[in-house]
C-alpha cells in the first residue's frame, strides 16, 4: 500500500460532497494535497434519501479529488451527520484487582466500556466515546493515569451515538463505490479539530456548524467536550422559507439568499428592493429587501434560540471563555456572528479552517471545514494508533451485543 | 384606433370565478401541485389523490384522497396500474365527492407508475360524468425508466386521451432537454414540474382573468387537443420600456417552443396577453404582429387579453399548442356527461364574455358583487351556446381592427374549428344576456356566488397557512418541542411576509 500516510475526509453533505486529500508529513504537519467537489443529490438533513443518486455524486466527488491530488483513494475517514446523533456525559468505573496497583492500557480500555455501559435505544449505535478527564482513587482532573497507582479508576467520558442504519447508509454508500471506510466521524467533532486551537478548547468554545441541511454543534470545557448534537435545520430551510415566502422556485431563492440575504434588520432603506434578474424565462420580480431579510432573520434566530435552549439544559455554556464559533455555509450568511452574539450573549465570530500547509486560500471557505477536519481527525488518530485497525474497528462497532 | 381606458380597474368579483379543479394524483402529480401551490394560485382548488398515504400527507393541497385504503393499506402500488385502477374504483365515492361542483378540472399525473396510469383514468371518467370539461396534464417517463414504464404510460394515455376533453403531454426526455446534461433526474422533475405548472397558471388565468376577450373553452379545447401530438408551450414577461417584444421574445424562447419553430407547424396556437392597467392595444398589436412572423399564414390565432392590476407594469405572454393532428376529435360519446349538463355535444362550459368587455364602459369598478342582477346574467351567459368570446385572427389581421364577436348563439361548435372572424370596425359587445333568458337553473345559480366566495375564501388560508414541507418531503420531519420546523419559520410565528 505504503499509502499509511494518506488521509482522506469524505463529507457527504447536504448541498455538497467534498473530499480532501492531506499527507502527514515526517515533521507532523499535514500538507493538504488536493479537494474534489462536487454538488449534493440525495441528501436530506444530512442522512443520504437517495441510495444511488448519493452514491453518484460521491463517485464525483472522489474522481475530482483524485485528479486534483493525483493519488489513488483507497480508504476514507467519512462524516456523519442528521438530527438522529445525540449525546450525554457519563462516568465509567474499574476497580483493579487486589494483586495489581499500576494502571495499565488495558483498565483504560476496561473504563470506557464501563462508561458505555448505559443503555442508548436499541435501534442506536456509539459513535464516540470521547475522554473528559479521568479520576484516581477520587482525585479529579488526570489527564493520563497510565502508570499511576490507584485502586480505582474512574473516567468521563463524552458519548455521542446515533440510529444504526443510518449510520449504516453512511458506510455502505462509501463502500459500494468501493472505498475503505477508517472511520466514520461526528461532522461537528471533525469541523472543530480544525476550526479549534487547544488553547480554545482549553478556554472554552462552542462551535457551530450550519450547513445545508443541518446545524451541528459541539461544545469543549477544560480542554474536553461536553455538549455535542444536531438539529435537522440549515441552509436549505433558509432558501425553502425564502422560495414559499416570496413565492419564487427554490433555485433562486439560493441565489437570493447567498447574493443579497443578511440575518440584520432594519438596515435597509425603506422600500428597497432587490430586482430578481430574468434569465430562465420566467417572472421578473421585484423583492422588498427588509422582508427577505426578515425571513432568513426569522430562521436563523429560531435556530440559535433552539440550540440555546438545549445548551442552557446543562450549563457548560457559561464556561465558555472563547465564544462561539460558526462555520458551515450558513456562516456566510451576513451579520450572523452579531446575531450569536445577540442570542447567546457570548462573542462570536465566523471561523474557517486555519492555515495548512497546502491548503490555499481558495480553500478557505467555511463550507469546508467537516472534511479538512476529517484529516485533523484522521492525524489525531493515527498518531494514536500507529497499528491499522480499519475495518475491524468499524465492524466492532456495529454488531450488536459488542462495544 | 381603440383607446383602453387606463383608469380600467377590476373588480374583483368573486362570482366571476368559474370553480376550477386540479387534481394531482400519485407522486409525480402531487409533486406538481407543491409546485403549483409554490408558484401560487389562488384561483382554483386544488386536490391530492395517491395510494401513497406518505407523500400524501407531505402534500401541500387542501383536500386530500386515499386511494384503496384497503387495496395497498396506505402505500403506493409498486408500478402496477392494474393495482391503481381497482384502488380508484374502490375510493370512488370520495373521488367524486372531491371533484364535485367543479366546471373545469385539470388532472396532473406522471405517467409509467401504477397510481397516475392507472387511477389517472378511472378519475378522468369520473369528472367527465360528473358533467365537468377535463383537461389532462401527463408526463411520459424518460426513456432511461424503461420500457415497462414506458408502455403503461402509452397505455394510460391512449385512455386519457379518449376519455378527457384535451391532454396536454410532456415528455420528460424533452424536459431533460432543459436541463444541463449532468443535473440529475430530480432537477428534470423539477423542470418538469415547474412547466406543467406554469402552463396550467396560464390556462386558468387565461380563463379566471377577467378579459378585454375572453378565451372560450371550446377556442382553449381546440388548441390544447393535438392527438398525443407535442405540446407547445411558452411564457415570457417582462416590465421593460419594450415589454410587448421582450415578453413575446421570451415565451418563444422557452424550449417547449423549440425557439419557435414548430410554431409554424401548428394549426392553431393560443396566445394570451396579460398586463396592468397601461396595456395598450398598440403594444398588443406590436406582439401580435411579431408573432405573426413565426406562424404559416394557416394557422389560427385564437388570442385573448386580460387585464390584472396585480400585473403591474409588467406584460406577460403566454402560447400554447399543440401539433396539428386534425383527426384528433373529442372524446368518444359514450363517455359524454349525463343529462346534468348543458346540451350535449356542447361543451359543457363556456366562460361567459365579460358582458361588458367594452372596455371603457365599465371604467368605474362600481359594480359591486352584491349586484345580484349581474351575477345571474353572468351565469346565464354560461349557459349558453359556446360564445366565441374569443377573437381568431387570421395572421395579418390587426388587433386594433378587430373586436369582438357579435353573440349569436350558435351550434355546437364540436368539430367546427373556431370561426374567422371578419374584422369589423367597433368593438362589440359580445352578449348580453337579458332576464327573459333566465333558466330554469337560475335558482341554484344565483346561489352560487356564495359559495364560491368561501371557496376564494379558502384559498386565501390555504396561502398562509403552513402546509407545505416542500423540500423536505423526503426527509423525516424536523419536529423540535411539538413544532414542525420544516414549516417556514415566519409561518409558524405569524410574521405576515408579502
Ligand atoms: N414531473 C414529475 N414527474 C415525476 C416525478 N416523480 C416521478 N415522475 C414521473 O412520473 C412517473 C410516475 O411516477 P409516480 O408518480 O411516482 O408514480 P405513481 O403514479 O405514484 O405510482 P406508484 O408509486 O407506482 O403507485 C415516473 O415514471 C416519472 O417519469 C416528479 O417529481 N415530477
Ligand atoms: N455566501 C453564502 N451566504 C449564505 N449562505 C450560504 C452561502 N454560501 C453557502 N451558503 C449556504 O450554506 C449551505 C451549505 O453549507 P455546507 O456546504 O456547509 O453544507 P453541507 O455540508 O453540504 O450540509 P450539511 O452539513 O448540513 O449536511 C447551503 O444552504 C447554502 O445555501
Ligand atoms: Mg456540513
Ligand atoms: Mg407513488
Amino acid at each position: 500500500m505504503g499509502n499509511n500516510d494518506l488521509m482522506v475526509g469524505l463529507e457527504i453533505g447536504t448541498s455538497k460532497i467534498c473530499v480532501v486529500v492531506g499527507e502527514s508529513r515526517p515533521d507532523g504537519t499535514t500538507k493538504i494535497l488536493g479537494v474534489g467537489q462536487a454538488p449534493s443529490r440525495g441528501v436530506r438533513k444530512g442522512e443520504i434519501v437517495d441510495f444511488e443518486t448519493a452514491m453518484k455524486c460521491v463517485h464525483e466527488a472522489v474522481v475530482d479529488a483524485e485528479q486534483k491530488s493525483d493519488v489513488m483513494i483507497r480508504s476514507v475517514y467519512v462524516g456523519v451527520a442528521g438530527a438522529h446523533i445525540q449525546s450525554f456525559n457519563n462516568r465509567g468505573c474499574v476497580v483493579l484487582p487486589d494483586d495489581r496497583d499500576e494502571i495499565d492500557e488495558e483498565d483504560i480500555e476496561d473504563v470506557k466500556i464501563s462508561a458505555r455501559e448505559v443503555s442508548i435505544p436499541a435501534q442506536n449505535a456509539f459513535l464516540h466515546s470521547i475522554i473528559q478527564h479521568y479520576h484516581v482513587d477520587g482525585q479529579d482532573g488526570i489527564l493520563n493515569p497510565i502508570g499511576m497507582l490507584g485502586q480505582k479508576l474512574e473516567a468521563d467520558f463524552h458519548i455521542i451515538h446515533g440510529v444504526r442504519t443510518r449510520i449504516q447508509n453512511t458506510i455502505r454508500c462509501v463502500k459500494e463505490l468501493p472505498l475503505e471506510v477508517e472511520d466514520v466521524v461526528f461532522t461537528a467533532l471533525a469541523s472543530a479539530q480544525v476550526i479549534l486551537t487547544q488553547q480554545q478548547k482549553n478556554l472554552g468554545a462552542l462551535v457551530i456548524d450550519m450547513g445545508g441541511g443541518t446545524t451541528d454543534y459541539i461544545l469543549y470545557v477544560d480542554g474536553a467536550v461536553r455538549q455535542s448534537g444536531a438539529v435537522g435545520v440549515g441552509g436549505d430551510h433558509i432558501t425553502n422559507d425564502i422560495s414559499m415566502g416570496l413565492r419564487i422556485p427554490m433555485a433562486r431563492a439560493e441565489k437570493l439568499k447567498i447574493e443579497e440575504g443578511s440575518v440584520i434588520l432594519g438596515n435597509c432603506l425603506p422600500g428597497e428592493t432587490v430586482v430578481l434578474k430574468d434569465d430562465s424565462g420566467f417572472a421578473g420580480k421585484e423583492i422588498e429587501r427588509e422582508t427577505l431579510n426578515t425571513i432568513i432573520h426569522l430562521r436563523v434566530r429560531e435556530t440559535f434560540e433552539l440550540l440555546k435552549r438545549t445548551l442552557d439544559e446543562e450549563s457548560f455554556i457559561n464556561y465558555v471563555g472563547e465564544g462561539i464559533f460558526i462555520t458551515g455555509g450558513c456562516s456566510l450568511l451576513q451579520g450572523i456572528d452579531h446575531l450569536a452574539e445577540e442570542i447567546f450573549e457570548i462573542p462570536a465570530r465566523v471561523a474557517r479552517a486555519q492555515t495548512m500547509s497546502g491548503l490555499t486560500s481558495a480553500f478557505q471557505n467555511p463550507q469546508l471545514s467537516t472534511a479538512i477536519g476529517l484529516i485533523k481527525y484522521a492525524q489525531a488518530v493515527q498518531a494514536d494508533r500507529p497499528q491499522r485497525r480499519g475495518l475491524t474497528r468499524i465492524f466492532s462497532r456495529f454488531i450488536p451485543g459488542m462495544r | 384606433m381603440i383607446q383602453l381606458n387606463r383608469n380600467y380597474t377590476l373588480p374583483e368579483r368573486e362570482d366571476d370565478i368559474i370553480p376550477i379543479k386540479v387534481i394531482g394524483i400519485g407522486g409525480a402529480g402531487s409533486n406538481v401541485l407543491d409546485r403549483v401551490v409554490l408558484d401560487g394560485m389562488d384561483q382554483a382548488d386544488l386536490i391530492a389523490a395517491n395510494t401513497d398515504v406518505q407523500s400524501l400527507a407531505s402534500s401541500v393541497a387542501a383536500a386530500k384522497v386515499q386511494l384503496g385504503r384497503s387495496i395497498t393499506h396506505g402505500l403506493g402500488t409498486g408500478g402496477d396500474p392494474e393495482l391503481g385502477f381497482t384502488s380508484a374504483c374502490e375510493s370512488g365515492d370520495e373521488i367524486r365527492a372531491a371533484l364535485s361542483d367543479a366546471r373545469l378540472i385539470f388532472i396532473c399525473a406522471g405517467l409509467g407508475g401504477g397510481t397516475g396510469s392507472g387511477a389517472g383514468p378511472v378519475i378522468a371518467q369520473s369528472a367527465r360524468e360528473m358533467g365537468a370539461l377535463v383537461i389532462v396534464f401527463a408526463t411520459m417517463p424518460f426513456s432511461f425508466e424503461g420500457k415497462r414504464r414506458a408502455a403503461q404510460a402509452q397505455e394510460a394515455l391512449g385512455r386519457f386521451h379518449q376519455l378527457a376533453d384535451a391532454v396536454v403531454c410532456f415528455e420528460n426526455d424533452r424536459m431533460g432537454d432543459m436541463v444541463a446534461p449532468k443535473a440529475g433526474i430530480h432537477q428534470a422533475f423539477a423542470v418538469a414540474d415547474m412547466t406543467i405548472s406554469q402552463s396550467l397558471r396560464s390556462i386558468v388565468n387565461l380563463i379566471q382573468r377577467p378579459g378585454i376577450l375572453r378565451i372560450g373553452f371550446d377556442d382553449l379545447l381546440a388548441a390544447l387537443r393535438g392527438g398525443g401530438g407535442r405540446c407547445l408551450f411558452g411564457y415570457g414577461e417582462s416590465d421593460s420600456d419594450n415589454r410587448a417584444h421582450e415578453a413575446l421574445a421570451q415565451a418563444l424562447k422557452n424550449p417547449l417552443m423549440d425557439r419557435g419553430r414548430m410554431l409554424g407547424e401548428a394549426s392553431r396556437v393560443l396566445v394570451q396577453v396579460a398586463g396592468g392597467p397601461a396595456m395598450t392595444l398598440s403594444e398588443v398589436e406590436i406582439l401580435m404582429r411579431e408573432l405573426n412572423k413565426h406562424i404559416s399564414e394557416h394557422t389560427q390565432l385564437l388570442f385573448g387579453t386580460a387585464v390584472d392590476g396585480r400585473m403591474g407594469a409588467r406584460l406577460s405572454v403566454t402560447l400554447i399548442s399543440s401539433l396539428a393532428c386534425e383527426t384528433d376529435e373529442r372524446p368518444v360519446q359514450n363517455f359524454v356527461p349525463v343529462e346534468s349538463f348543458a346540451p350535449p355535444p356542447a361543451d359543457p362550459i363556456v366562460p361567459a364574455p365579460e358582458p361588458e368587455i367594452a372596455v371603457v364602459q365599465e371604467a368605474e369598478p362600481e359594480i359591486e358583487p352584491a349586484a345580484a342582477a349581474p351575477v345571474v346574467e353572468r351565469e346565464q351567459v354560461l349557459q349558453v351556446e359556446p360564445t366565441p368570446s374569443i377573437q381568431s385572427l387570421v395572421p395579418g389581421d390587426q388587433v386594433t381592427e378587430s373586436e369582438m364577436v357579435e353573440a349569436e348563439p350558435e351550434p355546437a361548435p364540436e368539430k367546427t374549428p373556431p370561426r374567422i372572424i371578419p374584422p369589423k370596425k367597433k368593438p362589440v359587445v359580445a352578449q348580453k344576456a337579458g332576464p327573459e333568458q333566465i333558466s330554469p337553473k337560475s335558482e341554484s345559480v344565483v346561489g352560487k356566488p356564495k359559495q364560491e366566495k368561501s371557496v376564494a375564501a379558502k384559498q386565501e388560508v390555504l396561502q398562509f397557512e403552513p402546509l407545505t414541507r416542500g423540500r423536505f418531503e423526503k426527509s423525516e420531519p424536523t419536529i423540535v418541542e411539538g413544532q414542525d420546523l420544516d414549516v417556514p419559520t415566519f409561518l409558524r410565528k405569524n410574521v405576515r411576509v408579502k
